[in-house]
């Protein structure tokens, strides 16, 4: 973990309401695959949690959707050149065993970001077979990035580009073909739900990284619970933020 | 040479920046990111008898300067923090375990298991963000001194630090209520109970409603409140509320304070604390100040 000051190197729009965040640090720090950051946003307190979708040498991606004042600022304040306050790298990041060789990759919205850090260090080694869900086609973004594992299905809920539908209604209706040995998944709550549903008693592991309102994102501060199955609360920055989906309650 | 080193009961700390209860666990987070051993102490998270699994989620919200924070109390329960943390803690820097509880015999008995075992005991009569969370004692002076009293029964080694709660009538009457009840010192403030509004859905932002608002914006009204506080009590006093750097930790200490606790900060920079006592010392180099203590009450009014 190092707190940094990085410069932003671009920050710019990469599909309706998405902007691409890259800025670079001093000294190259490794990242592994869904591990986050925290950035400071520069109107408000609070920095927000970023999943690194690429991190090339001292060069790190992050994307994020306009969604409130700290977003909003962030896509007008930090232009090249500036200085951005970053935390990183954050949380335990995705693994996955030896035996896990066909590796199913399920995102929905700003979800395929963290996703796309997991295609881009499993591709050579497993078999990825990605489904990446979108509003429409104006929201689709990285598609070059995704395309790195066997197979790609976009998914669009209005039917604008591929499937029509969600991206775990198109995994779920590939599911037997594929025979994933494991499921990477990110998404919004109602998306992981349904996820955990599809998949329960199909013997398959379901790694999920969850999203949660973080107050420091190492764990210290105990803001950004999630609840076990077991009833006890784990941290989402620090515990997570993959976990099996099987283990929490959504 | 600057000598950072204050003493608060009797016990000297290498200087006097404590990161504030709540905000930094207890201390291996953050110990990931810098040796905490360079702090003067550090305060932990609330402790109490049992474990606690806390309040629903959102947890947190912002507003411009400050945040709002309704945690409430999650914590492994004092034995665990005990057997899995104290020694770790210990071994690094002064403690101070902030002790929390919903009756008088909680808290006398979480006294009782951490007395002789930490450098301070932090009462904790002012979480506004659980029922019985012990706020019902910080507010008014009789419970204030009947709490502090009870603290101070269970303690016969440990120092008995009264943490004060901003929400209240008089901060003067409480600061004498603790001193009467037999505390060492006094940390304020607590958080202020605020209300952030997620207007879209028309309903509280956090899922506890109301929560506790820090952070830079809350200052000017702690320095005030640190000032009447240290005032009115003979016993040393803790300042905290909105510290940033090492100018705003100044401030305090010319208020009245002997020793300062940084919160929010922690959160918008990981390395808040380390910065305010390298700055800390830096100031007091460029004003001729030999002693970090002098500044304590160093404030004129003509």
């Amino acid at each position: 973990m190092r707190e940094v000051l990085a410069t932003v190197l671009e920050n710019i729009r990469i599909a309706e309401d998405v902007f691409g965040l890259t800025f670079a640090t001093e000294e190259r720090i490794p990242v592994r695959a869904g591990q986050f950051c925290m950035i400071g946003t520069g109107d408000l307190p609070l920095r927000r949690p970023f999943a690194i979708c690429k991190a090339e040498g001292e060069r790190y991606t992050v994307c994020y959707r306009l969604k409130g004042a700290g977003t909003r600022s962030l896509a007008e304040n930090y232009r090249q050149g500036e200085k951005l306050s970053v935390l990183l790298p954050l949380g335990n990041g995705f693994s996955l065993s030896e035996k896990e060789k066909k590796i199913a990759v399920v995102g929905g919205g700003v979800g395929v970001f963290p996703l796309i850090s997991a295609i881009r260090a499993f591709a050579q080694e497993k078999e990825i077979y990605a489904f990446m869900g979108f509003r429409n086609r104006a929201a689709v973004c990285m598609q070059y990035e995704m395309q790195r594992g066997r197979e790609l299905v976009l998914a669009t809920d209005d039917g604008s580009l591929g499937y029509r539908g969600t991206a775990v209604q198109a995994f779920m209706e590939n599911f037997n073909r594929i025979s994933p040995d494991a499921v990477l998944a990110c998404g919004p709550v109602p998306m992981l739900r349904a996820l955990k549903s599809a998949t329960e008693g199909r013997g398959v592991p379901v790694y999920a990284s969850l999203e949660e309102r973080m107050g420091c994102g190492i764990g210290a501060c105990l803001v950004c619970v999630c609840e076990k199955e077991d009833g006890s609360r784990a941290r989402v920055c620090k515990d997570g933020p993959v976990f099996e989906l099987g283990s929490v309650r959504l | 040479m600057v000598d950072l080193t204050v003493n608060l009961c009797g016990v000297e700390l290498k200087n006097p920046v404590i990161p504030a209860s709540g905000t930094f666990g207890f201390g291996r987070e953050f110990d990931e990111i810098y040796d905490i051993s360079v702090l003067g102490a550090v305060a932990t998270k609330g402790l109490t008898l049992e474990p606690r699994v806390g309040n629903p989620v959102p947890r947190i919200a912002e507003s411009r300067g400050v945040i709002l924070n309704a945690v409430g109390l999650q914590n492994p329960g004092v034995k665990h923090f005990i057997e899995h943390d104290l020694n770790w803690l210990r071994a690094k820097t002064r403690v101070i375990a902030n002790v929390a509880g919903a009756t008088l015999e909680d808290y006398s008995e979480v006294c009782r298991l951490l007395d002789g075992k930490v450098d301070f005991v932090e009462l904790n009569i002012s979480c506004p963000n659980v029922k019985c969370g012990g706020m019902a004692f910080g507010i008014r002076p009789e419970s204030v001194e009947e709490a502090t009293r009870a603290a101070r029964a269970a303690l016969e080694k440990t120092p008995l630090i009264v943490k004060l709660s901003p929400n209240v009538e008089s901060i003067p009457a409480n600061a004498q209520a603790a001193e009467r009840g037999g505390a060492d010192a006094l940390s304020l403030v607590n958080t202020f109970t605020g209300l952030a509004i997620d207007i879209e859905r028309r309903r509280p932002i956090l899922a506890n409603g109301t929560g506790g608002v820090s952070g830079a914006g809350i200052k000017p009204i702690a320095v005030r409140m640190v000032y009447e506080a240290s005032r009115s009590v003979r016993i040393p006093v803790i300042g905290m509320g909105g510290i940033g750097c090492a100018e705003d930790a100044v401030e305090f200490l010319m208020a009245g304070a002997s020793a300062v606790q940084v919160g929010t900060r922690n959160f918008t920079d990981s390395l808040a604390c380390p910065k305010i006592i390298s700055g800390l010392k830096t100031w007091c180099e460029n004003h001729g100040v030999k002693r970090v203590s002098e500044l304590t009450g160093a404030l004129k009014l003509k």
